[in-house]
């Protein structure tokens, strides 16, 4: 019994010992978007209110082709590191998720164009490489 | 032991913001066909969209920054208290974007890529 328990100590000394210079850091910006709530917005029906009211207030409204445009984005970025006393490495991996909603002139949601990139956020350590 | 002894002192790091889009993945595109949804389902969402002059403009945007130093003054650390730093660092930011100009019904009236991707080496430290 004391056998296991001293061998129980000991790994988790080597691990500590290990793991001396790393570093695992994250960063994120916004909020993460909520799929349920992009789905619920219909195309020629959802008003600019209810839009606000499912998604929140957009990040950036931009004008284009004389119509509204609500743009929401969360980015996520993923960075471990190990730091060494004679060399050390880091690698961050970002990518950002946008949804952008296109009013008519009447605040009718027109278009929806939605993309999710932070699914495929990882903890990449090696900086070689794609 | 003369691994270690060459790699004293180095420093790489990197961010990698995004895919990379190559002109292989977009070759779909026909101009005044390609509709915004046949874009996003391809390659998906714009980073960006903004207005000028010749119509709305989607944005995509990526980069590979690589940065790597040498510190000759770290090899010291095993022998000294204190140790001298004399570093050489090299830092390459490479932003790079898709443009993607729409007509008013949301076909592609022109696209081209700002940047074309350098194969810089990801360890060139030397800055001069």
């Amino acid at each position: 019994m004391i056998f296991f328990k001293l061998l129980g100590a000991l790994t988790v000394v080597m691990m500590l010992a290990f793991a001396q210079g790393c570093v695992v850091a994250r960063g994120t910006i916004g909020e993460p978007l909520q799929e349920d709530a992009v789905s619920a917005i219909k195309k020629g029906t959802t008003t600019m209110t209810e839009v606000i009211s499912l998604v929140g207030a957009p990040d950036r409204i931009v004008r284009g082709n004389d119509r509204e445009i609500f743009h929401y984005y969360y980015y996520d970025g993923k960075s471990p590191g190990v730091l060494l006393l004679l060399l050390n490495w880091m690698r961050m991996d970002i990518k950002s998720d946008n949804l952008y909603v296109f009013f008519n002139r009447n605040g009718i949601a027109e278009e929806v164009v939605y993309g999710k990139r932070t699914g495929r956020t990882q903890f990449r350590l090696w900086p070689f490489g794609d | 032991m003369l691994c270690l002894l060459l790699c004293t002192g180095c420093s790489v790091r990197r961010v990698v913001f995004n895919d990379v889009l190559t002109l292989e993945q977009v070759n779909f595109i026909r101009i005044g066909e390609t509709t915004i949804h046949e874009l996003v389902d391809r390659i998906g969402a714009p980073d960006d969209i903004s207005e000028s002059e010749f119509g709305v403009v989607a944005l995509y945007n990526w980069s590979d920054t690589k940065s790597a130093s040498l510190d000759f003054g770290a090899i010291t650390r095993l022998f000294l208290p204190y140790s001298p730093s004399l570093t050489l660092r090299n830092t390459g930011i490479t932003p790079e974007q898709l443009q993607v100009v729409f007509d008013p019904q949301w076909t592609v009236r022109a696209y081209g890529f700002s940047r074309r991707r350098t194969d810089e080496p990801i360890i060139w430290f030397w800055p001069f």
